[in-house]
C-alpha cells in the first residue's frame, strides 16, 4: 500500500476488517513519520480505546477509561486494501484486535441458542 | 425488482412508521388544534423519505450504516458527542415504548402495570433472541396495520373535509402561537426520529443490499413512509373531529384508543389496542437494535442480527444492557406518554449531527460513484437540513415556554 490518499477522509475513523471479513475495530489514529522537509509517510494504524484519550479531551479520556485503555499498533504494510473499509492481511487475533468480543463471548454463550 | 419483496417491505414500513411518539403527538395535536397542523405531517414524512432513501442508497453502495458515516465524516469528538446524545434519546424512547407495551397489555388484560412491564421486557428479549428479522418485521409490521382502524374511525366521524384539506396548507388560527410551534416541532421530531434511519440503514447493510436494490429502497421509503404518514393523518383527524369538540385531552394511550372505540365500538377498541401494542412493540425492537447498532458501528465492533448472538457478542451484550436500562427507567413508574414527549423533543436536538453526515456521504463520489445525490435529493436534503437546524435550536426553549405542551 503505497499510493497517495487523503488520509483524513480515506482512512481515519474507518472500519477495520480482518482477513475473514470480521469487523475488528476502527482506524482510531495513524502513526506518521517524516522530517519537516520530507514527504510524510504513514507507518502504522493505531486502534483501541488507548488512542481515544488523545483525540477527544476529557470525553475521550472517560471513554478510554471505560474501554480499558488498550492500544494496538498495526504496521501499514499489513493493510491488504482500502475500499469503503480498511482490510487487513491477517486475522484480528494476530494483531490483538477484537479482544472485547472474545471477553464478551462466554457471557453470551451462557444463553441457550446463542450460536444459532 | 421483486414485487412481492417490495410489498412486504412497504407493509412493514407502514406498520413500523407509527410509534408511541407519533401516536402521542398526532392525537394531541388534533385534540388541541384540530386539523391545522396536518401540513407539518406532510413536511415530516417527506423529510424522513428523503433521508431514509439516502441512507438506504449509502448502505447499498458503500455498505455503511449511519454511525459509520457519522464517525468518518464528523470525526471522533463530534461523533462521540452525537453518539451520547443519540443513545440517551434512544434509551428514553425505548423506555417509553416498553411502557407503552405494558399499558396496552394492562388495558387488554387488567393485570397490574408493573408486572406487565416485566412481562413486556421478558417477551421482547425472547422475541429478539429467537425470532428472525423477517418474522419480527412480519409480526409487528403487519400487526401494526390494525392501526388502520383509526383511518376507518376518521371517515366514520365525518369530519369537514374542507377543513381537513385546509389543514394541508400552512396557516395559523390560534392565539397560542408558542404551543402551535411546540406541536409543529414535536410532529416533525416524531416523523423524523433518528432511530428510524439508524435502523433502516443498518437493516440495508444486514440484508446486503447492492445497487440492484436501489429501486427497492426507493419504493420502500416513498410508499412505506408515505402510507405511514397516512396513519398519522388519521390519528390527527380523529383528534380534531372527536377529542377537540368534546374537550378530551388524549393524555394516555387508553384515551388515544377511545378515538376508535367511540365511532366503532368494542371491535374498534380492540383493534386499536392490538395495533398500538404491535406498533409500539415493533418500535421497541427497532429502538433496541438501533442503540446496539450505534455502539457497534461507532466503536468498530462486529454487529448484526444475521450473525449468531455469540458471533457478534458485544452487539448482543449492547442490546441486552439497553433492555435492562429501559426496564430500570420504566419500572420507576414514570409516565410513558410524558417520557415520549421529552424523548421526541430531545431527539430533535440531536437531529442535525445525525442527518448532516448522511448528506455529506451521499454526495461523496469516492463512496457513491455514480449513485451520488442528484439535484432533487440535494435541494431537498439541504432544505431539510436547514429546517432541522432551526427546529433543533427552538425545541428546548419551546418545551420550557409551553411547559411541555401544557400551555
Amino acid at each position: 500500500m503505497s499510493e497517495e490518499l487523503d488520509i483524513g477522509l480515506g482512512v481515519l475513523d474507518h472500519q477495520l476488517l480482518d482477513s475473514d471479513g470480521r469487523r475488528c475495530g476502527n482506524v482510531d489514529d495513524l502513526a506518521i513519520e517524516g522530517e519537516p522537509s520530507e514527504e510524510a509517510e504513514v507507518v502504522a494504524i493505531l486502534s483501541g480505546p488507548g488512542v481515544w484519550r488523545e483525540r477527544a479531551g476529557l470525553l475521550g479520556r472517560i471513554a478510554a477509561w471505560i474501554g480499558g485503555g488498550r492500544r494496538v499498533r498495526i504496521p501499514w504494510n499489513e493493510v491488504a486494501g482500502i475500499e469503503s473499509h480498511v482490510r487487513l492481511k491477517k486475522k484480528a487475533s494476530h494483531y490483538g484486535l477484537g479482544r472485547g468480543d472474545e471477553r464478551a463471548r462466554p457471557w453470551i454463550a451462557w444463553f441457550p441458542g446463542s450460536d444459532r | 425488482m421483486k414485487i412481492f419483496q417490495v410489498a412486504l417491505g412497504i407493509l412493514a414500513a407502514i406498520g413500523g412508521f407509527v410509534d408511541i411518539g407519533d401516536l402521542v403527538f398526532n392525537s394531541a395535536a388534533g385534540a388541541t388544534f384540530g386539523y391545522q397542523l396536518l401540513w407539518v405531517v406532510v413536511i415530516g414524512v417527506i423529510g424522513i423519505i428523503v433521508y431514509s432513501e439516502m441512507c438506504g442508497r449509502i448502505a447499498a453502495i458503500s455498505k455503511k450504516a449511519v454511525f459509520d458515516a457519522v464517525r468518518e465524516r464528523v470525526g471522533f469528538t463530534a461523533g462521540l458527542i452525537t453518539l451520547i446524545a443519540a443513545q440517551v434519546v434512544n434509551l428514553m424512547t425505548l423506555a417509553a415504548e416498553v411502557g407503552g407495551v405494558a399499558i396496552c397489555l394492562r388495558l387488554l388484560s387488567g393485570l397490574p402495570y408493573r408486572w406487565l412491564i416485566l412481562l413486556a421486557i421478558f417477551a421482547l428479549g425472547v422475541v429478539v433472541w429467537v425470532t428472525s428479522f423477517e418474522w419480527i418485521e412480519r409480526i409487528f409490521g403487519y400487526g401494526g396495520l390494525c392501526l388502520l382502524v383509526f383511518a376507518v374511525a376518521a371517515i366514520k366521524l365525518e369530519p369537514d373535509w374542507g377543513d381537513v384539506a385546509h389543514g394541508l396548507v400552512p396557516h395559523l388560527e390560534t392565539k397560542d402561537t408558542l404551543l402551535y410551534f411546540y406541536f409543529a416541532v414535536g410532529l416533525l421530531g416524531a416523523a423524523m426520529t433518528p432511530y428510524e434511519v439508524y435502523f433502516y440503514s443498518s437493516g440495508g447493510v444486514e440484508e446486503e443490499w447492492t445497487e440492484k436494490d436501489i429501486g427497492l429502497n426507493r419504493a420502500n421509503a416513498i410508499i412505506g413512509y408515505g402510507l405511514g404518514g397516512f396513519l398519522s393523518f388519521a390519528l390527527m383527524i380523529v383528534g380534531g373531529a372527536l377529542f377537540l369538540p368534546q374537550g378530551i385531552e388524549p393524555e394516555t394511550l387508553g384515551s388515544i384508543a377511545l378515538g376508535a372505540q367511540i365511532p366503532l365500538g368494542e371491535t374498534g377498541l380492540v383493534l386499536a389496542l392490538v395495533g398500538i401494542l404491535l406498533a409500539v412493540g415493533g418500535a421497541s425492537i427497532d429502538t433496541l437494535f438501533a442503540g446496539a447498532y450505534n455502539f457497534a458501528q461507532f466503536f468498530g465492533w462486529e454487529w448484526g442480527r444475521y450473525r449468531s448472538a455469540a458471533g457478534a457478542p458485544r452487539f448482543t451484550l449492547g442490546w441486552m444492557v439497553l433492555l435492562v436500562l429501559a426496564l430500570g427507567i420504566v419500572i420507576t413508574g414514570v409516565d410513558p406518554v410524558q417520557l415520549t414527549e421529552y424523548a421526541v423533543i430531545f431527539s430533535v436536538v440531536a437531529l442535525p449531527l445525525t442527518y448532516l453526515p448522511i448528506l455529506l456521504v451521499a454526495n461523496d463520489r469516492a463512496y457513491m460513484g455514480s449513485y451520488v445525490n442528484g439535484r432533487l435529493a440535494n435541494v431537498l436534503g439541504g432544505v431539510y437540513l436547514v429546517v432541522i437546524v432551526v427546529i433543533s435550536l427552538t425545541a428546548i426553549p419551546l418545551m420550557i415556554l409551553t411547559n411541555v405542551g401544557q400551555g
